[in-house]
């Protein structure tokens, strides 16, 4: 026997140590967790991603949502902070809305991979599914901004394409102004000239269409500086004539991915606190 | 110097003959592990900044769809861990076993393959990351073809290691030795067994996730660690002519890290649902975890006690001094912030990524920048051309990485205490930590700067702009004697 | 307390008690064979005639 068995054997051991420990424990724990039944003869939870979810966590993942959502709801004992008389609390995740309960390893079992996120750039998501509507989660992927002038997400335009309306306008369409929608991605603003080009051709109807608003009363001077861009920035909030952002298949999918995040909401035996 | 002793001129020859063999035999496919290596590090600064800039500037770069946020920061992890730290970690596990072993290197043309290997699976990562089949598993981003690449590129170096080893000319076994074969036994088994349960057999649930971090934390514990520790125990002894002050100590050093590093790592998923014994085991590792640090931070401050002067004089010794220095002062951190009320905050902000980097950059980095400026010119037989490019390249490197340290540092604790707070809004903690991600931008342009410089030199010094070395020790600027 | 958890429990204790007389018995054995020996000698070992002890072996260039 020399030094080099020696390292090997002591190599081998200690890491053999922390591999039962931290790997073939939890494996034995929790790799057969099954799904709750309440009843017998009811739904059980959690339930495995299908079709369009399913191929939505592939969006999800390709574009490293991950790295600034997190997909855990922690305990109402978690974390501290004091309000302003001094007075103790705990608990963030739940109050900001995140999750009416915290998370169990059971909320995971159909998950692959699974992302419970190690940051929280962006807020957790664990359950945003049930707090926000199709349409929303539509315009704030399409461009965040839209919707949180403070949001430093990316925005995720290149899942929509922007094209002609024939016909109607499809139901899909992202209800946002044109300051989002005529350089997709970006928040658009005319130069002045623009502006004054666009007044020239248009002017009368921008006008009419402002007066038409119910809180818009008093009338408007677009001769003024300040009626000129008062008129512009309603002109901005106003759909683009003829043009619609719809989404495409990746972004229905990922969408639908996010609507099925509904991790914190089925209350199951094992999460009291 | 009182302690020089008078050695016969021919014995002086005959050692450098053979050290100067030994180098010549690894020549090939060291320059070519750490050539690629540093052309994944400027890959990696670049998608750095990228992702760095978009976080204060959402708007930078926003239409492509392959430089979205989440795939550069995924592409940035890959460049900068599997073909930065990991490649140079296996071309100077070569050269000093070799050295260490007094051995010249066999086969040299299957490393040639090895290195290929790794540098084709970084390039399928970073590239398949890029367009978009990034895993979204942190550290193990890379899309489901590069994996076989990489076990086998590391099988072979890990056999070359052992077979060198096997070989060995030199009686004792130093401790860079113990560290190198222990690192190359840890990691292809962490890596396989980490890839084979969350992807080629995935495991249920949290299941993944607690492989998951096992692996991240161990990566950095039992790959890049124990190689750059290992390093540093070679080069201050080395460069400045004295031995380690405690040879014990560095051996217990070892031991203690081997038992308790591989045991950290859980305290990442704090709060997660998963066993809560589970993150307190890794607490206890974490904090066992002060012996092998201390242990390390005495002896190389007490080898380095009478000598800090040379700092001035030696670049390589700057590098891994600095290297060192921080080894301490990040595993401190890293023990005090797997407590469960200092992780109750630093938890799921940028306090982590600073800490990140501090160990990443600050310490393995830093060491590996010391190896280079050590080691290439005994590859080559050439000079580095330029002092002016070496101390652009520190300069730019410390201030760099302090810059950035402090400012995530500062803005992730308050970060943490508002995220703890119901009260305060989202929008606003966004706002609030603007300037200290700006910051980052700022440290990542210098960190930037610095690497250019330092391939300048590099390059320079493999076209053959430097002076010819001289044969024996050379680099005198001192007269000894 | 269930019987997952009292075997979780003995499984731990038990690994416990045979990494921990591994540990010793490694130890104990290293100690007797000599591995502790002489550690001044190895931590020279890097050393030769080359690049004895006392001479730096690094600077910037000039």
């Amino acid at each position: 026997m020399d030094r080099g068995m020696v390292i090997f054997l002591g190599a081998l051991l200690t890491f053999s140590s922390s591999w039962l420990g931290l790997i073939l424990f939890p494996y034995w724990q929790l790799n057969n967790e099954k799904p709750y039944q309440k009843e017998p003869g009811d739904d059980p939870y959690p339930m495995p991603l299908q079709g369009e979810a399913l191929a939505g966590r592939k969006i999800y993942q390709a574009n490293g949502c991950i790295y600034c959502h997190s997909q855990q709801v922690r305990s109402e004992k978690f974390g501290n902070w004091w309000d302003e008389n001094g007075q103790e609390h705990t608990g963030a995740d739940i109050k900001r809305g995140w999750g009416s309960r915290r998370n169990v390893s059971r909320d995971y079992i159909y998950d692959n991979p699974t992302m419970l996120g190690t940051m929280r750039t962006g807020p957790d998501i664990a359950n945003v599914g049930s707090r926000y509507s199709e349409a929303w989660q539509h315009s704030h992927t399409f461009n965040p901004r839209a919707l949180n002038d403070w949001s430093i997400m990316p925005s995720f335009a290149f899942l929509y394409r922007k094209e002609k309306v024939v016909g109607e306008r499809s139901e899909k369409a992202l209800k946002l102004g044109r300051e989002w929608t005529v350089d997709p991605g970006y928040r658009w603003r005319p130069s002045a000239s623009e502006w004054d080009a666009i007044l020239q051709q248009s002017g009368d109807a921008i006008k009419s269409r402002y007066l038409t608003e119910p809180t818009h009363t008093g009338g408007i001077d677009p001769n003024t500086p300040d009626g000129k861009k008062r008129l512009l920035d309603f002109w901005l909030t106003t759909e683009e004539e003829g043009i619609q952002i719809v989404p495409t298949g990746n972004a229905n999918a990922l969408v639908a991915y996010l609507l099925a995040l509904r991790k914190a909401e089925v209350p199951v035996p094992e999460a009291k606190e | 110097m009182s302690s020089v002793t008078v050695i016969p001129l021919h014995d002086r020859e005959r050692a450098a003959a053979e050290r100067a063999s030994i180098d010549g035999s690894c020549r090939g496919p060291v320059l070519y592990f750490t050539a690629s290596a540093l052309f994944w590090l400027l890959a990696g600064s670049i998608l750095a900044i990228i992702a760095s800039a978009k976080l204060h500037s959402p708007y930078f770069l926003t239409g492509i769809p392959e430089l979205t946020f989440g795939r550069v920061r995924m592409a940035h992890l890959q460049a900068v861990s599997i073909g930065w730290t990991s490649m140079v970690t296996m071309g100077g596990s070569v050269w000093m076993m070799c050295r260490l072993c007094r051995t010249e290197l066999i086969y040299p043309k299957l490393l040639y393959v090895s290195a290929t290997l790794w540098n084709i699976g970084t390039l399928l990562s970073v590239g398949g990351i890029l367009l978009g089949d990034g895993q979204s598993v942190e550290w193990l981003d890379a899309p489901p073809y590069a994996p076989p690449f990489f076990v086998a590129g590391l099988g072979i170096v890990s056999a070359w290691v052992a077979a060198t080893f096997r070989r060995r000319r030199e009686k004792h076994v130093y401790v860079t030795q113990w560290y190198i074969l222990a690192a190359l036994f840890w990691f292809p088994w962490l890596y396989t067994v980490a890839v084979f349960m969350i992807f080629w057999s995935p495991a249920t649930g949290v299941v993944q996730p607690i492989v998951n971090w096992w692996f991240n934390h161990n990566f950095l514990g039992l790959w890049l660690t124990p190689v750059a520790v290992g390093t540093a125990y070679y080069l201050i002894p080395k460069i400045i002519g004295r031995p380690i002050h405690s040879y014990y100590l560095s051996i217990t050093g070892f031991w203690a890290l081997a038992l308790f590093y591989s045991w950290a790592g859980m305290h990442h998923l704090i709060g997660g649902p998963i066993p809560a014994w589970l993150s307190t085991a890794s607490t206890v590792g974490s904090m066992m975890m002060f012996i092998p640090v201390i242990a390390v931070g005495i002896n190389h401050h007490m080898t380095m006690r009478n000598h800090f002067h040379r700092l001035k004089y030696s670049p390589a010794l700057r590098f891994t001094v600095f290297g060192a220095i921080t080894y301490t002062w990040v595993s401190f951190q890293g023990s005090i912030e797997s407590l469960k009320d200092f992780s109750e905050v630093a938890h799921f902000t940028h306090y982590t990524v600073a800490h990140a980097h501090l160990g990443a950059y600050g310490f393995v980095t830093m060491i590996f920048f010391g190896l280079y400026y050590y080691m290439i010119p005994r590859l080559t037989g050439r000079e580095w051309s330029s002092s002016t490019l070496i101390r652009i390249h520190f300069w730019c490197a410390s201030v760099g990485i302090t810059i950035y340290f402090v400012s995530l540092s500062i803005g992730g604790w308050w970060q943490g205490r508002m995220l703890n707070n119901p009260d305060v809004s989202f929008g606003n903690i966004t706002r609030y930590l603007l300037p200290y991600l700006f910051s980052r931008t700022v440290a990542g342009i210098l960190l930037t700067i610095g690497h250019i410089a330092f391939a300048t030199s590099f390059v320079m010094n493999l076209a053959g702009w430097g002076k010819k070395r001289t044969g024996g020790p050379t680099f005198f600027v001192e007269k000894v004697a | 307390m269930n019987a997952a958890n009292v075997a979780m429990f003995a499984v731990v204790i038990g690994s416990i008690v045979v990494f921990g007389t591994a540990t010793i018995l490694a130890l104990g054995w290293a100690f007797r064979n000599g591995q502790f020996d002489n550690f001044d000698q190895g931590a020279a070992s890097i050393f030769g005639p080359d690049e004895p002890v006392g001479e730096p072996t690094d600077a910037f260039p000039k």
